[in-house]
């Protein structure tokens, strides 16, 4: 028997919340490829139908909202969480009942759960490359600057490491401020910076607090063409909240740009602002949160199916030319392959590109030691 | 919030450990194998548990269940055996007691999950470290305290036979270990050697006195 009645999947983002400016992003991605798979006539001709709710950046509301989906909804996959903590949350939910969570977000790595897809960078496909990029442009001594919680604290530790395998290297400051941190939990810190002086600032910040981290940069004087803010989590949304001229010259690490140059990226930028009537920054969680939802189509056109267990062999080793270019979920981690790329903001508050890797990074989710040189960081110079 | 540390090397170096896991084929297995090579260490597999154990083993991942509770195979009792990691399907005392005697520093409960694995490695590592450390200490300090003995004992025969005081008596056994280029506790023991050999068919005066 054909079953032809909608297909429902969950959508679990923050629309609401400290973290909700990414979570409108991958809100956004996630129904931009649904309304396209559906025009393109759904799966198998069976539209795919969102159940859509908001976790308010709230951990507690991510697990109970997460079972609600699959007890009530009878959802079978589940699109959704941002920070690390609300996938924690979700994680024992979807181990309970084995279904699926597509995660669309970096994040600090050491996890695998055969009932999640990991389709944002893992470290080893972002600081790698930042690290080499910084150290061999604006010397080796860092200033680490992040939000309070597990995702700065890791990837401090792989920034710290890369760095300090520089010779003359240091790390001169490490320090952290709440999620919610306005511009004056800044003003020491900016104070320390002025004394000590490094080469560059690693930054971790992330949320709105992001914002208020480069306004301090920029009213304590400080000049980005010598002493560079550097972040894998500075995306264009963030630098649209704080202005382009506050954002001009700091450099962010990134799977995906808007500025890529290619005709894919051209319709898929094309496709959001005419949805979203411009109302819309695309960015890395956007195009993530996108690609994921056409992985997901196709794996289940394959496999006739999203129940789990027939869905994951469609869907591991499965490719897609994303916006960034071929990405493919490793059989063996379950994270995406990706392709690295360093860009500095320039006064359009868009990044331009000075680096990009030429065929895609593997994701290595348990790499402890990092190091630089390693053939998978090496990006070739981009021609200006 | 300040912070500085770091990475240490116990977790540095999980990618060149070599990691051997007896246990029988099936989805435990499968899926402590597979998460073990997501870490990066080196696996190897064997069923049934092999007599003897291979060579540069970091360290082993035992199954202990019901049909295999009698453990005795050497490498279990050898001197410097790599640490062990229990993998268990049952918690009652028959169960227990082998995990005891088969001397386990960590248990993996089944069903396996991927999550535990990795913090149960280092956790393991960690602690057979420092065992294997205070052993050492240990050692080191029983060879001294025996060498302390030694000592006092020659010191005790060269004052009795040579009536010298104490101070003269060890002057005397070190000048001869380093005339020697020998330890002082090894002339201490040559001492107590040549004593015996030489008493060998008086008779100590103290017997009568002990009997009596």
């Amino acid at each position: 028997m054909y079953n032809k009645g909608p297909i429902k999947i969950g959508v679990l983002f923050s629309e609401t919340g400290v973290t909700s400016m990414i979570g409108r992003s991958q809100f956004q991605g996630t129904l931009l490829a649904v309304e396209e798979i559906n025009e393109g006539g759904g799966i198998d001709g069976r539209e795919l139908v969102p159940i859509i709710y908001d976790a308010q950046s709230s951990p507690v509301l991510y697990a109970s909202l997460a079972e609600q989906l699959i007890i009530q909804d009878k959802v079978n996959v589940i699109f959704g969480c941002y920070m690390s903590s609300s996938r924690k949350a979700v994680l024992p939910i979807v181990e309970k009942w084995d279904k699926l969570l597509f995660y669309p977000t970096l994040y600090e790595g050491f996890e695998f759960s055969s009932n999640i897809i990991y389709t944002g960078a893992a470290p080893n496909q972002n600081s790698v490359q930042l690290a080499e990029f910084m150290t061999s442009n604006f010397g080796a001594s860092v200033y680490l600057i992040g939000s309070d919680y597990i995702y700065p604290y890791e990837s401090n530790r792989i920034m710290s490491d890369l760095v300090l395998q520089r010779s003359n290297s240091q790390r001169i400051g490490e320090q952290y401020v709440p999620l919610n941190a306005c511009q004056k939990d800044f003003t020491p810190i900016m104070k320390d910076i002025r004394n000590k002086s490094p080469d560059f600032i690693f930054s971790t910040v992330v949320g709105d607090s992001t914002a208020n981290l480069y306004r301090a940069y920029a009213e304590s004087g400080f000049n980005s063409k010598t002493m560079p803010i550097a972040s894998l989590t500075t995306s264009e949304s963030e630098i649209s909240q704080m202005g382009a001229e506050i954002a001009i010259g700091h450099i962010t690490a990134a799977t995906y740009f808007q500025s890529i140059n290619s005709l894919i990226n051209k319709k898929f930028i094309n496709s959001l602002y005419k949805k979203y009537n411009k109302e819309c920054i695309p960015n890395l969680y956007v195009e993530a949160a996108y690609f994921q939802m056409h992985m997901y189509a196709n794996a289940y056109r394959q496999a006739g199916s999203d129940e789990i267990g027939k869905l994951l062999p469609s869907l591991l080793g499965s490719e897609f030319i994303a916006p960034q270019g071929r990405v493919r979920i490793d059989p063996t981690n379950h994270h995406t392959s990706h392709y690295p790329r360093i860009g500095i903001a320039n006064s359009k508050g868009q990044f331009t590109i000075v680096r990009e890797a030429n065929r895609p990074v593997q994701p290595d989710p348990y790499l402890v030691t990092h190091s630089l040189g390693d053939w998978a960081a090496v990006l070739s110079t981009v021609e200006l | 919030m300040e912070k500085l540390n770091k990475t240490p090397s116990l977790i540095k170096d999980l990618r060149s450990l070599n990691v051997v896991v007896f246990h029988p084929d099936d989805n435990d297995r499968i899926k402590l194998v597979q998460q073990l090579q997501r870490i990066g260490c080196q696996v190897k597999v064997s069923w049934p548990t092999p007599s003897c154990l291979p060579q540069g083993i970091d360290i082993i991942f035992l199954a202990v269940q019901p049909d295999n509770c009698n453990m005795n195979y050497e490498w279990l009792n050898i001197d410097n055996r790599p640490p062990l990691i229990a993998v268990v399907t049952y918690e009652n005392p028959t169960i227990m007691q082998t995990v005891l005697q088969i001397g386990a520093l960590a248990i993996l409960p089944s069903p396996i999950r991927s999550f535990g694995i990795l913090l149960s490695l280092v956790v393991t590592r960690r602690v057979h470290g420092e065992l294997e450390s205070q052993r050492r200490r240990s050692d080191k300090l029983e060879t001294k305290f025996l060498g302390v003995r030694q000592i006092a004992e020659a010191k005790n025969i060269l004052m009795r036979n040579r009536n010298l005081n104490e101070k003269n008596a060890y002057d005397l056994i070190r000048e001869h270990a380093m005339k020697k280029r020998i330890t002082t506790e090894e002339v201490a023991i040559w001492i107590i050697e040549a004593n015996e050999t030489l008493s060998l068919g008086k008779v100590d005066p103290n017997i009568y006195n002990l009997k009596g």
